[in-house]
């Protein structure tokens, strides 16, 4: 957030991911990505199983490497991003520490980074205030519910308060109800840390509640087919979820996934209200 | 921990019903042919051996078999106890080096195993033999180091392949997650492979524990230490035809020291486990 204000905070161009390259097995998971994501947006990639959507993201974490093609987290390769802990990521799996309390899960990171005691557990409760734990910050992780172990891993992925948050299906292993709870706790911390988002989804509904765009992708080969835009403003609660326009954003959005000629019609008229 | 009392009492109740069966069989033995010996000499009555830990260990000494029986056990259990820190030691330092490098695994696993194909019996003679030459300043190798070394020998195997297979246990997310956070090699391994494994490492310390009192006894016996419960067991054995019972005494202090090192591991084991939710330990 220091000399990059005006910069992109991730930008992808001519980004392939070619797994067993020139083997029988060779798999396209990204054709030519080209994304810009401008700092403070929140954005959902959304693709039936195999479009390259999680791939995507684990290029721009820096957890694989991009075949071709030049990605830039913050201004920085995603090697130097990951190094400098430029973004906090989340998991489907909450991935907590069993053998940790629920604080001492959300010092991990600031742990690595040598972080004294004292002001990691003042970072840590702080945290857990955000996210409505603090009274479980002595719990241990395998006694709080689906939801409550999802929150602290939002927590922990904000702990070094990184400037973007790279979201792998985080709320996809949750039942509806503490689903859309989540949702709107996502969309509060959101307005509070001014974070950019990248949000991977299977949910329609939950990309366009959350997103300012919805990126569309397609499998075989992995590649981005539309860019949805949702017009819905900053201020989002439940009476969101009953308009008009999230409706007419959700159609959009399932056109475009179904490859419509509709979709860019459907889209039009989104851009219109 | 609740039903420790409990515990006792069925413990106590299965201690009875051996001394029940022994007495039984014996008695047993006196109208059919069995087709083993249940004469006194090889089959003494439970309370000949509780007399004969009261007796004097030798002719005129003040020391009682029972006392004898005691030191001895003690003496074995500073050497099993030495064994198996030095086999746990080095058990986790080879599978930290299997895990991080996968030509180490390749390369040591075989040999690891090979290891434990090795009769104790022919290597324990090699070990005093090499020993016995080794002298570092003023520290000088004595027999009671090679005891030491073959109990190692034996602990370290269990817990080598047990820490390996617990190194090796986290999810891939949990791995991706200390990636992200841009964690070293040795950060992952301190925070996440060493903690992950600990419920691998438990029931290789028991193993392991079990192997090194083994080792030392056998080890005892070959390399012919004496003062330990090993040695003990074979002089008892050889007084046989004149105090039958004595050897039984012996075997009672092997049995307790292989339950006092249970013991000791059991409490480790509630110590390493106790912040893990308990239905994954049990």
């Amino acid at each position: 957030m220091t000399t990059t204000t005006t910069q992109h905070a991730v930008s992808a161009t001519g980004v392939w991911k070619i797994f067993n390259e020139g083997q029988p097995n060779e798999v396209t998971a990204l054709q030519d990505v080209n994304l810009t994501v401008d700092s403070g947006e929140f954005i959902s990639l959304i693709g039936p199983s195999g479009c390259g959507k999680s791939t995507l993201l684990r290029v721009i974490a820096d957890l694989t490497d991009a075949t071709k093609g030049e990605v830039k987290v913050a201004g920085h390769t995603p090697h130097e991003a990951r190094e400098q802990q430029l973004y906090g990521m989340a998991f489907q799996q909450a991935a907590l520490f069993d053998w940790r309390t629920v604080r001492r899960n959300v010092e991990l990171p600031l742990e690595l980074q040598g972080w004294d005691k004292s002001k990691r557990k003042a970072r840590a409760m702080e945290l857990l205030e955000m996210v409505q734990l603090a009274d479980f910050a002595e719990h241990r992780p395998w006694e709080l519910s689906g939801g409550m172990q999802q929150r602290v891993a939002i927590a922990r992925s904000l702990a070094v308060d990184p400037t973007i948050l790279l979201m792998d299906e985080p709320f996809g292993a949750l039942d509806e109800m503490t689903r859309e709870r989540m949702q709107n706790e996502l969309l509060r911390i959101r307005q509070e840390t001014g974070k950019s988002i990248i949000f991977v989804t299977h949910s329609i509904p939950e990309a366009v509640y959350l997103s300012d765009r919805v990126v569309v992708m397609s499998p075989r080969p992995g590649r981005i087919t539309d860019i949805v835009p949702v017009p819905l403003g900053d201020a989002r609660d439940e009476d969101t979820r009953e308009a008009d326009e999230f409706f007419d954003a959700v159609t959009a959005v399932r056109e475009a996934l179904r490859g419509h000629v509709g979709g860019a019609g459907a889209r039009a008229k989104v851009g219109e209200v | 921990m609740k039903n420790g009392g409990v515990s006792v009492l069925w413990a106590l109740a299965g201690v009875g019903l051996v001394v029940l069966m022994w007495e039984l069989v014996k008695w047993l033995g006196n109208f059919i042919p069995l087709p083993f010996n249940t004469s006194d000499m090889t089959m003494p009555h439970v309370w000949t051996m509780v007399a004969a830990m009261g007796e004097p260990e030798v002719r005129g000494s003040e020391n009682t078999v029972l006392d004898a029986v005691i030191s001895a056990a003690f003496r074995s259990l500073t050497l099993a106890v030495g064994g198996f820190i030095i086999g746990v030691a080095v058990g986790l330092l080879l599978a930290v080096i299997m895990q991080r490098f996968l030509f180490a695994e390749r390369g040591l696993l075989p040999f690891v195993i090979a290891s434990q194909t090795v009769p104790l019996i022919a290597l324990a003679p090699l070990i005093v033999g090499i020993g016995n030459r080794i002298e570092i300043g003023p520290v000088k190798w004595t027999t009671t180091y090679s005891v030491m070394f073959i109990a190692a020998y034996l602990a370290f195997f269990p817990l080598s392949v047990g820490a390996l297979r617990g190194l090796q246990a986290p999810t891939p997310t949990s791995l991706e997650l200390m990636r992200s956070y841009a964690a070293t090699p040795g950060q992952t391994t301190r925070k996440l492979r060493f903690p992950s494994s600990i419920p691998y490492m438990v029931p290789a310390l028991k193993v392991s524990a079990a192997a090194s009192v083994v080792g030392t006894v056998v080890a005892e016996i070959s390399t012919g230490v004496r003062g330990g419960i090993g040695r003990l067991l074979i002089e008892y054995a050889r007084q046989i035809t004149s105090q039958p019972a004595k050897v039984y005494v012996a075997v009672f202090g092997a049995i307790a020291l292989g339950l006092l090192v249970a013991a000791l591991v059991t409490a480790l084991d509630v110590y390493l486990t106790r912040n893990l939710p308990k239905e994954k330990n049990a």
